[in-house]
């Protein structure tokens, strides 16, 4: 039998080129968010993690603590977000031990952004830095592909998020209360499950406030009605 | 000293049998001939200034400064040998930087106290090198707004963000005194070289604990210090140099600058006035109080 | 599987054939990967009798998708010079931080001397030709508007090649096919710039944004807009497009012949 390095899969369905598994790798073909509200910021995902077609994890946890309130979305590659992450965790640690306090979502996404925008070359990184620190409340910054860092009211990312510009465009409001902004997460990434192949299966979330981080999930088969965690 | 002929003072690093590290007190004797530095913190800036002392008439007035930039929100000055006052501060600048390379927003006093202290303690640790020569005081404004991540672009929430822990301050200013053996603290107001003394009793009467003095006073009590403490010194012709940093709606808009060249004279023609009327009459002193205090109301 | 870790998670050699590890290899040129991809558009200036009116607009373009709509590319420098960003995002961030750097440097010594943009441009241009050279390019087109040594108005480009050149009217992006023939008309030389007043400099580059917005795919309606003099900047970071013409679109029927 013969194999190219053309990407695609081959006949025997199990070959992948090696080439584009470098690039693309365990794919988080991803519907990831995180939004501002009144007493903090909420994150929320998809659990679906694809290789090609196939779905390599059903119930991925794609919402990343890196330190007590600061968290992130990863999408991209898996392998890629999670070193970042890995380092982004211990350098937060490392903070807070060496100068006696609590980072701040900023250090965080400063360090994130560092990572990201050196070493782009190699990367296939797209994050999403949400948290809550008692000096700036709750903040969210986004950090797509190539290392920039920008700061917004809320951000979407990944695959899926492709399909839900509009929703959120046309939904979002300042300054919304819990039960509110949890609605408005939870019907955007609906959407984009439902429009995304690449997204899928439950939707989690997790709510960064003065109290600390409190997670979500919701399931398919209950249409996401119900809260289960 | 008892010291002499035990030969614990030769080394650096090596304690005596009492305890002591004879260099680091060497140190402190270098720090106690130099021109007198103080800094003062006031309830919307730092005051920084020192008594250089004119070791030649030919050199060029107001050039050799001795109060160096840190950041654009902090200033150093020190008393003792000038060479370890300027690689003070160019470490100082160099962590400066660095924090900023990693963190993406300017450090606070407290972390650069914080560095620098490390920095001076490890020079009393080896017998290859011997500890500063120098008292440094670090005055700096620390931003009391919410700061960017440097570069970042996009704005949040136009409504602010949500959560915010209500009523607590931030930020403000910063002054802190790190001697040749690392120690530092800080301070209400700092004051360390050859008039550190008298400098300390006229800090001490301002009740800057209070945080009532404004920067512009600060400024004025800060210039007249400098000649109060230099009449113990008399002999020696000096120039005073201030800087300071002010808040953000400041005269400096929490950037570290020289003070003005009309209110640095002012300054100085009050410095010269009060210190004559210190001479023949205390009563005109007594006069000036309440006005002074009318003024310090906020 | 077998004891050779080359060989773990891979493909068996006796099922699919030996392993082509070519892309492995370590050797040849210095690769990095280069393509912009968070991108700002068109940058426009123009000179006149005091100063420089510059302008850019808020989108942050991630391949067509409008990804970002409160992007400054218009930044601040020693407040008394402006560098208006095209191109690369991550990298426009990465310049500003430089720059910031070098403000702070520049205040170490208290002459007073602070950066303008004559100074600022120089320093771009090298930073940008040694990057190139690198094989590592900063994907920017950018505009320094601003101050001389004699402080007179001051205009350049700047791009990730190294490239630089200086004229009364410049546009990146696609202004420089759009923009420029509208400012060149308005001041077709140095001469003629120099007699512009600042509301006829501040006219021609609106109208210079208007048209792009018509015309360039990747521009938006909200924008950035800058004057700088000898007094200072004023930068207006939240400028709305106006006086657009639209209502001619009711004469337009079908494509040639239709009429109804």
């Amino acid at each position: 039998m013969e194999f190219g390095t053309s990407g695609m899969l081959n006949e025997d369905g199990i070959h992948v080129d090696m080439d584009r598994l470098k690039k693309g790798e365990v794919n988080l073909g991803t519907s990831i968010m995180a939004i501002n509200f009144k007493d903090g910021v909420i994150l929320g995902a998809d659990s679906r993690t694809t290789t090609g077609a196939y779905i390599a994890n059903r119930v991925t946890d794609k919402l990343t603590q890196v330190h007590d309130t600061i968290w992130c979305c990863r999408s991209g590659s898996a392998a890629d977000t999670q070193a970042v992450a890995d380092i982004v965790h211990y350098q937060l640690g490392m903070y807070d031990i060496q100068n006696g306090r609590r980072p701040t979502t900023q250090t965080a996404a400063a360090m994130f952004q560092e990572l990201c925008y050196e070493n782009k070359d190699r990367l296939s990184a797209g994050l999403i830095i949400a948290g809550w620190d008692e000096r700036h409340g709750g903040q969210v910054y986004s950090i797509p592909a190539g290392g920039s860092l920008h700061k917004q009211s809320y951000a979407i990312g990944g695959s899926g998020s492709t399909y839900i510009y509009g929703y959120c465009d046309a939904n979002w409001k300042e300054g919304m209360d819990e039960a509110e902004a949890v609605k408005f997460v939870k019907g955007a990434l609906q959407e984009a499950i439902k429009w995304d192949g690449s997204s899928g299966g439950v939707i989690r979330m997790v709510v960064l406030t003065q109290k600390g981080a409190n997670r979500h999930l919701y399931l398919p088969d209950t249409n996401y009605g119900v809260r289960h965690q | 000293m008892t010291s002499i002929g035990t030969g614990y003072d030769l080394t650096n690093s090596v304690f005596s049998p009492d305890g002591r590290n004879f260099q680091v007190e060497y140190a402190v004797k270098a720090v106690e001939n130099g021109g007198t530095s103080i800094g003062i913190r006031c309830k919307d800036g730092v005051v920084l200034a020192v008594e250089k002392v004119i070791s030649s008439k030919l050199l060029k007035p107001g050039a050799n400064k001795r109060i160096a930039t840190i950041d654009r929100h902090m200033g150093a000055v020190s008393s003792g040998l000038v060479p370890d006052g300027r690689h003070f501060v160019s470490r100082a600048r160099d962590e400066a930087a660095s924090w900023r390379k990693v963190y993406k927003t300017p450090i606070t006093t407290a972390d650069m106290a914080s560095r620098m202290g490390g920095y001076l303690q490890a020079y009393t640790l080896y017998s290859s090198v011997r500890p500063f020569g120098i008292t440094a005081i670090v005055g700096g404004w620390d931003s009391e707004l919410e700061l960017p991540v440097d570069g970042q672009v996009g704005n949040g929430p136009s409504i602010g963000s949500g959560g915010k822990v209500e009523g607590k301050k931030y930020g403000g200013p910063g002054l802190y005194m790190i001697e040749p053996s690392g120690l530092y603290w800080g301070y209400y107001g700092a004051a360390t070289g050859k008039g550190r003394q008298t400098a300390k009793a006229e800090l001490e009467k301002l009740d800057l604990a209070a945080g009532k003095l404004s920067l512009e006073d600060g400024v004025k009590e800060a210039a007249r210090i400098i000649y109060v403490a230099h009449a113990d010194n008399k002999d020696k012709e000096f120039e005073l140099e201030m800087t300071w940093i002010s808040s953000l709606d400041g005269p400096t808009k929490g950037r570290h600058e020289e003070v003005p060249k009309e209110i640095l004279e002012e300054a100085e023609r009050l410095a010269k006035k009060a210190l004559e009327g210190d001479d023949d009459e205390e009563e005109t002193k007594e006069d000036d109080k309440p006005a002074e205090e009318d003024k310090m109301e906020e | 599987m077998n004891h050779l870790p080359q060989a773990w998670g891979r493909p068996r050699d006796d099922v699919y054939g030996a392993y082509d590890g070519s892309y492995l290899q370590t050797h040849g040129p210095n690769q990095h990967t280069q393509q912009p991809i968070v991108t700002g558009t068109s940058v426009v200036a123009l000179k006149f009798s005091d100063g420089v009116v510059i302008a850019a607009d808020n989108l942050a373009s991630y391949g067509s998708l409008a990804r970002f709509t409160d992007v400054k590319r218009l930044r601040k420098f020693a407040d008394s010079s402006i560098v208006g960003f095209g191109g690369d995002v991550s990298d426009m961030q990465y310049l500003d931080r430089l720059l910031n750097s070098l403000d702070i440097e520049e205040a170490y010594s208290s002459s007073g001397h602070t950066l303008n943009a004559k100074n600022l441009h120089t320093y771009l241009s090298k930073v940008f030709y040694k990057r190139r050279s690198d094989f590592n390019p900063l994907w920017n087109q950018v505009l320094v508007a601003g101050l001389d040594d004699d402080k007179k108005p001051f205009l350049a480009s700047a791009d990730l090649l190294g490239t630089t050149f200086s004229a009364p009217s410049l546009a990146t992006g696609f202004g420089a096919h759009l923009a420029q023939p509208l400012l060149r008309k308005v001041a077709p030389d140095e001469i003629a710039a120099s007699k512009l007043s600042k509301e006829q400099a501040l006219a021609a580059v609106k109208e210079s944004m208007k048209v792009l917005f018509y015309r360039d795919a990747r521009s938006l309606d909200k924008y950035s807009i800058a004057i700088v003099t000898a007094e200072g900047i004023d930068l207006k970071e939240d400028e709305k497009l106006e006086n657009q013409s639209w209502a001619f679109a009711d004469q337009i029927r079908g494509y040639g012949t239709q009429v109804n």
